[in-house]
């Protein structure tokens, strides 16, 4: 009787597998378990994660950790994934002219154009003039409105611009409905004098005239080539319930391409890429340089600092320099990301496009050897390293009911999707893309604006529902959850978080739908394109219909809607595909600590 | 037939008429009508009955310088909100959460004031 166990080190969990090997050569496993890695996957400090994964699957059948006879751990793929942004465009304006925002209570409803007044000197206003009047909020609304309806009668006040929250309340208050924007946070950039537009829209529906280049000019009288000019704010006022252009004569609004960088695809032959070009023209000339040998970006721009930033820490993990590190794969992905306007009034956004990169360094391997001497010092077990990952893992995904040789697997972890195809005759081929877990983390990121990581690392992993009374919630596919005692009251009418045990509440102010679409893209964007990449480069004669089954492990294959979509886009080729099932018990985690215990016992026979 | 108004109650018991005049600011910059009426008791009881009273479910009770917002169906004494000689714009937004609590609207804060918020 031989007690043994398996070890997986992954990019962000380890993960253990504990068996006994009876005299008779038979087999039974015993119990497994999962931890966070500690440090990078392949350095000495994982010896730490690894140590504590090995005592709770101990504990769990009542036994010390000296009790084991013998530690297998993996041959880690000496891979490192990771993921930079770089936006391509950028709305700059130079003097405030214009403010777009969707106040929660606006008042009124219309569109007006007139000369902006302080509401501190409506005595200087002119008759015959039309004024948009705008007031600070050390005004209380009641005075406002006494010094409006003061003027009403003798000045044209067409509009109004406050800064606290109380366009209701002055509204209420008024001789004449005018349209009035509120919560316009730098009231003190608003020049005073010059022209402006303002319009107010109807509850349920949103801007038109300013939304509208044409609309615009109109309202300012504009020639062509201003209204050239004024497209960029038409454009970023575009579904707004209110808003204001000013027109100031030397302001100007631009919209201007950025230069993003160059990236350097060497390969079969070498291809230079411009990255403003996006993401589809990046992807071809990726294809069309042949076998990837490394890739460089230009210097000082975020890709280029990321390349360089993986490879350092590559060259840290595996203690090797310079030429044996070499990033051997890219993912691009358009997306859009909402930047704050330089010179806005309001603290509005403009959606600016966006190229979202994930890549991957790879080197000849990492010093595996040395975490298992550690481990050997520290527990007093025999620990050895033995087997390479792709092939434990497929050994591991076997074990699935109803798979059936030749296998592949398709392993979704956070930094890179691994994927590998055993065949009958026990050769296996493999392939590491990168893009994964973490890049679908920065697209939501970016896509919603948010200012934490961590919330959209949430937002990909847990279903969310809308806190719609104190009593129940609406879940993402339409149902309702009620409560027994009321939830708390800072959580309602947000949209929450369903994670096990506690709703986390999404700060920003997201509809639901919006996250959900989101959410989705991105992982469509990433996942199924990166899984019909890493198949087909595995496949025989890359041919995917030449791959029977396909078995989904890793991390992101425990997500709740990534293996169905992968279904699903699979299907089109007939391939059975589904998230693995490891003896039957273990969901996709734990292939490779699996894999690990049934290649010892292969290699005893 | 009788027909009331689809208001919010506000049961007040001696109030403090600043913090009122706040508090109904709050309502009627949502656009939520409101209705304000003297009520014996004690805070608990001033909010409990008006949010039972609203056909809106949702009431604000008054007591001096003390404020409690209050939704119908939770049980007396555990009020959404409460506030102890506050500020005026506390009671303009617990004003305007009882509107949004009817608008299912995310309330505002009443812990951080909204200058502090904006880093301005």
């Amino acid at each position: 009787m031989k007690l043994i166990a398996g070890v997986d080190i992954g990019n962000s969990t380890t993960e253990v597998c504990v068996g006994e090997v009876s005299g008779s050569g038979g087999f039974r496993f015993l119990s497994s378990a999962s931890r966070m890695t500690t440090g990078t996957k392949g350095t000495l400090p994982n010896v730490l994660g690894i140590r504590s994964a090995l005592e709770e699957a101990m504990d769990a059948i009542r036994r010390p950790v000296s009790d084991l006879d013998l530690v297998r751990l993996n041959e880690a793929a000496p891979v490192i994934g990771d993921t930079a942004m770089e936006t391509i465009t950028e709305t700059i304006i130079t003097e405030s002219s214009m403010i777009g925002h969707n106040p929660s209570t606006p008042a009124g409803a219309g569109v007006a154009a007139g000369e902006l007044l302080s509401i501190r000197n409506l005595w200087k206003g002119r008759p015959g003039t039309s004024y948009i009047v705008f007031a600070e909020n050390r005004f209380s609304f009641e005075e406002t409105a006494r010094r409006l309806n003061q003027y009403i009668p003798e000045l044209d006040i067409c509009g109004l611009i406050l800064q606290a929250d109380e366009a209701v309340l002055v509204e209420n208050r008024l001789s004449r409905k005018i349209p009035i924007i509120d919560e316009v946070k730098h009231i003190h950039k608003v020049p005073e004098g010059k022209m402006a537009a303002i319009e107010v829209a109807l509850p349920g529906t949103s801007i038109r005239m300013l939304s509208n280049p044409y609309g615009i000019a109109t309202l300012l009288g504009l020639t062509a080539e201003e209204t050239r000019q004024v497209t960029p704010i038409a454009k970023s006022l575009i579904g707004k319930r209110s808003a204001v252009v000013i027109r100031t004569p030397n302001g100007n609004v631009t919209e201007n391409v950025l230069p993003a960088g160059e990236i350097t695809i060497r390969g079969g032959q070498t291809v230079k890429v411009n990255i403003d070009a996006g993401a589809e023209e990046i992807m071809q000339s990726l294809a069309s340089a042949g076998e990837i040998e490394d890739i460089e970006g230009q210097p000082d721009t975020n890709v280029g600092n990321m390349f360089s930033r993986i490879k350092s820490g590559m060259a840290d993990v595996a203690k090797v320099h310079g030429e044996d590190i070499r990033i051997t794969d890219i993912l691009a992905v358009d997306t859009l990301a909402p930047v704050a306007v330089s010179g806005a009034l309001a603290g509005e956004t403009c959606m600016e496009k966006a190229v979202g990169i994930a890549a991957m360094v790879k080197t000849q391997h990492l010093p595996m050897q040395k975490i298992a001497e550690r481990l050997e010092n520290e527990l007093h077990v025999k620990a050895v390293v033995a087997g390479v990952e792709a092939v434990m893992a497929s050994l591991g995904a076997l074990t699935t009911p109803g798979t059936t040789l030749p296998l592949a697997i398709l392993d979704m972890g956070g930094g890179s999707t691994d994927a590998a195809v055993l065949e009958r005759d026990g050769t296996v081929r493999t392939t590491h893309q990168a893009g994964a877990g973490e890049l679908v983390s920065m697209l939501i990121q970016t896509e919603l604006g948010l200012k934490s990581r961590v919330t959209a690392e949430q937002i990909k992993k847990y279903p969310m529902g809308k806190v719609e009374s104190l009593f129940h919630l609406r879940l993402e596919n339409g149902a309702m959850q009620f409560f027994e005692d009321s939830i708390d009251p800072r959580y309602f009418g947000h949209v929450v978080l369903l994670s096990p045990g506690e709703m986390l509440k999404i700060e920003e102010d997201i509809p639901m739908e919006r996250i959900l679409e989101v959410r989705r893209d991105a992982k469509k964007k990433v996942f199924v394109r990166n899984a019909l990449r890493a198949l087909q480069a595995v496949a025989s004669d890359h041919d995917l219909k030449k791959i029977p089954n396909v078995v989904l492990v890793g991390g992101s294959a425990e997500d709740f809607e990534i293996p169905e979509m992968l279904t699903e886009a699979l299907a089109e080729y007939r391939i059975v595909c589904g998230r693995g099932n490891i003896r039957g018990s273990e969901g996709p985690r734990n292939a490779v600590a699996t894999g690990l215990l049934l290649s010892y016992i292969g290699s005893r026979t | 037939m009788v027909v009331s108004r689809p208001a919010i109650i506000i049961y007040t018991d001696d109030p403090d008429e600043d913090l009122l005049r706040e508090v109904l600011s709050g309502i009627e910059e949502e656009g939520v009508l409101y209705e304000v009426h003297s009520h014996e008791g004690d805070l608990d009881t001033l909010a409990y009955d008006a949010a039972n009273e609203s056909m809106l479910g949702s009431g604000v009770g008054i007591a001096g310088r003390r404020l409690a917002m209050q939704m119908y169906r939770l049980p007396k004494g555990k009020n959404v909100y409460e506030l102890d000689h506050p500020f005026f714009w506390q009671c303009r937004n617990l004003g305007a959460n009882s509107a949004r609590a009817i608008k299912k609207m995310p309330f505002k804060s009443l812990t951080v004031c909204p200058d502090d918020q904006s880093g301005s």
